[in-house]
């Protein structure tokens, strides 16, 4: 099953393509991230597979073949937006209990055991919650519907997007694993050699502008259409920097003779 | 990514987030603007209630006097009025501008603040879908506001009660009208509605208020100056003013001369000015036109009788009614297609 699946897909507004022609399939039970420059359409995709965003052209659909944005999907999806939106007059618990009032699932337990643990307290307001507290809380408020798969937009944070996609989120790991994504491409690269194993690198033209795809592999061999080659991260990082458009990295290898955009 | 073979038949629906948690949410986000609406109309039922006791009382003392026709129970009659009539009429001006007030208010700041705040890619991206978020806001919002604007409306026709049995007001004067009946409520709902609209529309919740504001004022005027009265044909009658226990809701006049065509009221000052001196300084305004009719100078009269204020309540609660759910149907279809 893909989490995120999409032909031809574009957005346009007004005059100006926020992205083209983008084919793309990422299956469940990988950590991917997604990575580009400002402006390779990254939020724009990632709005698009939660419904915020209507395609222009192409089309997507997300768990399986649902709707993007159904609630049906949006039942199994929990979406972490940019600059973290939560509602700045309510006091943590009551953000809790609201988010457990819009979802099926909640486990209360858990939120509240990680906010514990982060220093987060529960009768303060989130408006007054520093900026990566209220991150984290939103990563909570995801994590705490038990969701099957995670989307998160941290652009603001990391410069990049992450999609965390597994067959069961189980939150501790889960959270571990983002975040260890987050710290290789924020940190010290070279600590971070460890996490990263093997990654595959896709990157896709649109517009003049390049947007790569992480992928860091789940237990199972890559999937059908996948390149998977060893990296380093460092050298990820630095030739991303470098140049985003001539990186040195391996691109990927399409069979079939699709001409553009995000290739699975 | 382990390969299935044959695509697994889709899973069996699960049950949506039931409305009973959506109401919680909704009481959760908008308990300060709910708050802001019984403080608003319970301080001035306070005020009615109080100001109502006190008129009724002085009403039934007034009604009690005997003979009613003695100089004492006119004069009583009199101070009474001067009393509390004035400060009454003065009230209802205020209260015209309330529905506005709550329905812009609650209905504004709804999806302005969440589209203007970003928290909208927070409250459309759970488990329960935007289609069942809005509606439930919607609709419960929008009967809360409509249903307390209504007990409010009967409360002040209550609080009125004695000047209408008085005969001092017409109940289709288009003050009145506004604040009794279905009308007070059905203008709440659709100043909620256009707020509502205005919000999901542009996105800000001051401009969202202030375009709200704009548009129920300006239907607000131009149903009472010139759409309610075409409601149903006005009668036409000519001779004296039209009059029954309470005045009718008159809204035109005009004189015909002696050929049967109309003239203009310089023309009928004129004639009047002829007039005998006793009639000139008749305090009675019946001898002018007495004098008038005499010289085949006719008065007519257009207006609608006040028996038909039920029938023009219901037309105008109808088309209210209608307009607002449209704008409300709108809002949720636009916040289903919004692409932000």
């Amino acid at each position: 099953m893909n989490v995120i699946e999409t032909s031809g897909l574009g957005k346009r507004y007004g005059r100006t393509w926020a992205l083209k022609d983008a084919a793309l399939a990422i299956p469940a039970s990988y950590v991917v991230a997604l990575v580009g420059p400002n402006g390779a359409g990254k939020t724009t995709l990632l709005h698009m597979s939660v419904g915020l965003t209507t395609p222009t052209t192409g089309r997507i659909t997300v768990v399986g073949s649902e709707t993007a944005g159904s609630p049906a999907a949006l039942d199994q999806i929990a979406f972490v937006a940019q600059d973290a939106p939560l509602y700045k007059n309510l006091s943590t618990a009551d953000m809790l209990h609201l988010t457990r009032n819009l979802n099926r699932r909640w486990d209360q337990q858990r939120a509240e055991a990680r906010l514990k643990e982060l220093n987060i307290p529960l009768d303060r307001k989130v408006g007054r919650l520093s900026g990566g507290q209220q991150a984290q809380l939103a990563l909570t408020l995801a994590l705490a519907r038990r969701p099957s798969h995670v989307i998160a937009d941290l652009e603001r944070v990391a410069d990049y997007l992450i999609v965390l996609s597994r067959g069961q989120v189980q939150v501790a790991g889960e959270v571990e694993e983002l975040m260890a994504v987050h710290s290789m491409l924020t940190g010290p690269a070279a600590a971070a050699d460890d996490v990263t194993e093997r990654l595959a690198v896709v990157h896709a033209r649109r517009a003049g502008t390049v947007a790569h795809l992480l992928v860091r592999n789940g237990p199972d061999p890559a999937p059908p259409g996948w390149e998977a080659s060893p990296v380093s991260l460092e050298e990820l990082v630095l030739a991303y920097l470098r140049e985003p458009g001539a990186t040195a990295l391996p691109g990927p290898r399409p069979r079939a003779t699709q001409d553009s955009g995000i290739r699975a | 990514m382990t390969a299935v073979a044959a695509p697994s038949p889709p899973a069996t629906r699960p049950r949506p987030v039931p409305w009973t948690k959506l109401v919680w949410v909704t009481w959760r986000q908008h308990r300060m603007a709910l708050v802001g609406v019984t403080v608003l109309l319970g301080g001035l039922a306070l005020y009615l209630l109080i100001m109502g006791l006190k008129i009724h009382s002085g009403y039934a003392s007034v009604t009690s006097c005997h003979p009613a026709r003695s100089s004492a129970c006119q004069l009583a009659s009199n101070l009474f009025t001067n009393d509390y009539h004035p400060t009454a009429q003065t009230l209802t001006g205020f209260l015209l501008a309330v529905p506005v007030l709550i329905g812009v208010f609650v209905g504004a700041p709804l999806l302005a603040r969440e589209l203007e705040t970003g928290t909208f890619r927070f409250a459309w991206t759970q488990g329960c879908g935007r289609l069942r978020w809005v509606i439930t806001k919607l609709a419960l919002l929008a009967i809360v506001v409509t249903s307390a604007s209504y007990m409010f409306s009967l409360l002040f026709s209550w609080y009125y009660q004695p000047w209408l049995a008085k005969g001092l007001d017409g109940v289709l004067a288009p003050q009145l009208f506004a604040l009794r009946g279905v009308d007070f409520a059905a203008w709440t709902l659709l100043a909620f509605a256009l707020g509502a609209i205005a919000g999901v529309l542009i996105g800000r919740t001051v401009a969202a208020m202030a375009a709200s504001l704009a548009a129920w004022a300006g239907l607000n005027f131009l149903t009472a100056l010139f759409l309610r009265k075409h409601y149903q044909a006005p009668l036409v009658v000519k001779g004296a003013s039209p009059s029954n226990t309470n005045p009718p809701w008159v809204f035109g006049q005009w004189y015909t001369g002696p050929n049967g065509a109309v003239v203009s009221q310089h023309t009928v000052r004129n004639v009047a000015a002829h007039a005998p001196a006793s009639v000139q300084n008749s305090h009675n305004l019946n001898a002018v036109t007495a004098y008038l009719a005499q010289h085949h100078y006719t008065q007519w009269w257009v207006y609608h009788p006040e028996s038909r204020y039920w029938h023009f309540q219901f037309i105008e609660g109808g088309w209210l009614l209608a307009l607002s759910l449209i704008l409300l149907a709108a809002t949720v279809w636009l916040v289903r297609r919004r692409a932000a």
